[in-house]
């Protein structure tokens, strides 16, 4: 009895000085793509301010953001990322795989295979269409110069390629060999190969070269509106892919730091409807049905297909197009 | 950059403009031909632009590489070395080589023999590890069994705070904290005797003001005098602390120093393992022994009690001069088949040197202004030095903790030598060492002995 009496007067005594206390500040790092930039600026601070109201706790967020598989690399090397938002899931499954700091399942985690809004392809022209660029097809021809960052190091960039590819596929008579040609003719007419989306924007849209960027929605949109007000048309293909770019915690980093609940709570709130309208105020499709409504105005209706029903999943879809040596190494040889 | 891209799109221009005054002129003759060449100027516009981003983006991609460079070096001063660009990692090789040769002229009865040896042969591994950790690894195969001497890491979390942990060489003796690479004479003095030469333990230190007052706070396992420590005899510790002012440093009195290292701690050797040093001549002969037998092994003398060194220290360096002086004392406890005592060693000693070539003299050997180079002229640099120094023993240690027959109960010794510095890594020494005795012999003193060392040292 006395050992219980001294045990209850111990946690009570300890207890009393926490009652009081306000939880220690925390700092995430959020590792993501070129073009999220604004999103996740905007996002931060209303996250910020809503984890503040509910716990108590001061939370800052630190950015990064480049190439998206460069960013996996990064992380794999060691870049502590309490959380990563790439604009593919094969690279955080690489983060899985080869850095071993979240498990191989992490897309199960949360909602719509961990993508809390979703994205397209599209086409960003000059103002009136000089070229007269309707569909895909168009970017093949003789005199027309492309802009399109690199896929061996952009996320984005792989998007742009496959929705060629499943453009070229899905033309009467497509085939591999077909779509094979036609991606290597637009890769002729490609001057620039910049190594971010974010970095082709800026050769598109400030340095003025090329006829037409293949571009994420959001950023040809964001271009629009922002960088080149009446400079720009948006030129929505009859067939583009549904992007849908992933979020996770990074276990091992989020444990280590103890900022496991304030990471899992920031992606969470990806998928409130207070993030889902930041996502689709900055051009993003929201995965919320009222919030996509409301919005729907801004965004072309194109058909999607996925990256599943016409490659069979990133990973095949890697070691067929972009793995080394396979078909993109052999469409584009700079210098030729 | 910005210049050399406008330089280089103006040349363009004019390689383009030029000709296409020309067909300008005669393309306005037809409304055709001023579209034609508008879409010229266009497509050479977007030539350009193209041309410009592109070096654009390779300048970016140089710079990105150059972040993720490593850095390979060679340097007399560093070794070889890989750094990487951020400067947080970095792997380095050094090391250095000495052989000696040892002669004994005139001294007949208790000299050592005239030989050719190795003296050190130490391969030095350092690494970087991050912002804020050092490793370095230096063992020796110069003796006739390899040992390490050096195995430690350091924590350097700011000037004023660097933890050590591993084996090192104790805050101790001033000669001994100096490299065997920048000692004035090849071997060093007596007072070293009564200093531990590497333990093993955990060390507090830092400097600050730059310099101008440093400390060093150390726990270690405790090991005889002149003992290169290994595993411990008991579970008593020392501890050893030195502090080390250089007051003018930022003045003209800025090579002067002066500082108190000390250690104390128990020791509780045994019969087999006694826990107890052998003292040495500067041509490294036997000296002082304690009592030891092999024969009758329970009658040998064993550390057995406190043990603790105080020693008052210095240098002063102005100009080509420089003058270093230490005096160290050692008491320990010790036991005889039931018998105590404490004993209470003291050496010191002086020395001086002086570059007739006129390089500074230092704690560290100087560069050579002109390095050894035939083609050049150079020389390299030539340094004398002169020293004295005394060893007194603690006459209770006769006749039961020491032989006097055997052991000496004093040494003086004087040296003088040159030091042919060719260049930074490579030295050749020679010196003439002069130690006479009280007592040491069955009958009287022992011969005096008379040691001329050379050394051909190399080190990177």
């Amino acid at each position: 009895m006395k050992t219980h009496a001294f045990t209850l007067l111990i946690a009570v005594t300890a207890a009393i000085p926490l009652a009081g206390q306000t939880p220690k500040p925390a700092t995430l790092l959020n590792v993501s793509y070129d073009p999220t930039r604004e999103l996740y600026e905007d996002f931060n601070q209303q996250f910020s301010a809503y984890w503040k109201g509910k716990t108590g706790q001061e939370v800052k967020i630190r950015q990064s953001h480049g190439g998206s598989g460069k960013q996996a690399r990064s992380v794999i090397d060691g870049l502590q990322a309490d959380v990563v938002t790439l604009a593919l899931a094969y690279d955080i499954d690489q983060i899985a795989e080869k850095g071993g700091t979240l498990p191989a399942d992490w897309q199960k985690r949360l909602p719509n295979n961990s993508s809390p809004y979703t994205s397209t392809i599209v086409l960003l022209v000059r103002k009136g269409n000089p070229k007269g660029i309707r569909d895909w097809g168009d970017l093949a021809n003789p005199g027309v110069a492309v802009i399109t960052p690199n896929p061996k190091t952009s996320g984005g960039a792989r998007w742009n390629y496959l929705a060629a590819w499943g453009w070229a596929l899905r033309q009467p008579g497509g085939s591999e060999a077909s779509a094979m040609e036609f991606v290597r003719k637009l890769y002729k007419n490609v001057p620039v190969l910049d190594a971010g989306a974010r970095g082709a924007t800026t050769t598109f849209v400030e340095r003025g070269i090329g006829d037409v960027l293949i571009a994420w929605e959001n950023e040809a949109l964001l271009a629009i509106k922002e960088l080149g007000p009446g400079k720009f048309d948006l030129v929505a293909p009859s067939i583009s892919i549904l992007a849908e770019p992933p979020v996770a915690v990074v276990d091992k980093v989020a444990g280590k730091k103890g900022t496991r609940e304030v990471a899992q709570a920031y992606l969470e709130y990806l998928y409130t409807p207070a993030g889902q309208e930041i996502a689709a105020r900055h051009f993003y499709r929201p995965r919320s049905a009222a919030v996509a409504e409301k919005y729907a105005a801004q965004f072309p209706k194109i058909t999607l297909v996925t990256v599943d029903e016409v490659f069979g999943g990133w990973a095949k879809a890697h070691t067929t197009h972009f793995a080394d040596g396979a078909l993109f190494d052999r469409i584009y040889q700079p210098g030729r | 950059m910005i210049a050399v891209r406008w330089i280089s799109s103006l040349a363009l221009l004019r390689v383009v403009v030029v000709p296409l005054q020309a067909t300008a002129q005669q393309a306005s003759s037809s409304p055709t031909g001023s579209v034609s060449l508008e879409a010229q100027v266009n497509e050479l516009d977007q030539q350009i632009r193209i041309l410009q981003r592109l070096r654009e983006l390779a300048a970016d991609s140089a710079a990105a590489a150059a972040k993720e460079k490593v850095t390979p070096t060679a340097s007399a001063k560093d070794g070889f070395s890989l750094k990487s660009a951020d400067g947080k990692y970095l792997l380095r090789f050094r090391g250095y080589f000495q052989s000696d040769g040892r002669l004994f002229p005139g001294t007949e009865l208790t000299g050592g023999i005239d030989n050719l040896l190795i003296r050190r042969a130490r391969p030095i591994v350092e690494a970087t590890v991050g912002r804020y950790f050092d490793f370095r690894l230096m063992p020796d195969f110069g003796g006739t069994t390899p040992a390490i001497f050096d195995a430690y890491w350091d924590g350097k979390f700011a000037p004023q705070f660097t933890v050590r942990a591993g084996k090192f060489k104790p805050p101790l003796g001033l000669e001994r904290l100096q490299s065997a690479t920048d000692i004035s004479f090849a071997e060093r003095g007596l007072p070293t005797n009564l200093v531990p030469s590497r333990d093993i333990g955990l060390q507090l230190a830092g400097d600050f003001s730059e310099g101008v007052f440093a400390y060093q706070l150390g726990i270690f396992n405790g090991v005889p005098d002149l003992a290169n420590g290994g595993d411990d005899l008991s579970n008593a510790k020392d501890f050893a602390a030195r502090v080390f002012v250089q007051p003018f440093k930022r003045g003209s009195l800025q090579g002067l120093g002066f500082g108190l290292a000390g250690s104390t701690g128990f020791e509780r050797g045994s019969p087999a393992a006694t826990g107890l040093p052998t003292y040495r001549t500067p041509g490294q002969q036997s000296l002082f022994r304690y009592t030891s037998s092999t024969t009758t092994p329970a009658n040998n003398v064993f550390a057995n009690g406190e043990r603790t060194r105080l020693s008052p220290q210095g240098y002063f360096y102005t100009g080509a001069l420089g003058l270093l002086g230490e005096y160290v004392v050692s008491r320990n406890e010790v036991t005889q088949a039931g018998l105590s005592a404490k004993l209470e060693h003291a050496a010191w000693q002086a020395i001086g040197s002086f570059f007739l070539t006129g390089e500074k003299a230092g704690f560290r050997s100087p560069t050579p202004k002109r390095p050894f180079d035939l083609k050049e002229g150079g020389f390299g640099a030539l340094e004398l030095v002169g020293r004295y120094g005394e060893l007194s023993l603690d006459p209770a240690a006769f006749p039961v903790y020491a032989s006097a027959s055997s052991s000496a109960q004093k040494a003086k010794a004087w040296g003088v030598g040159v030091n042919w510095h060719f260049t930074r890594a490579v030295k050749f020494a020679v010196n003439y060492e002069h130690t006479t005795f009280t007592g040491g012999a069955a009958a009287g003193d022992r011969e005096p002995e008379n040691a001329v060392i050379t050394r051909f040292q190399t080190s990177f």
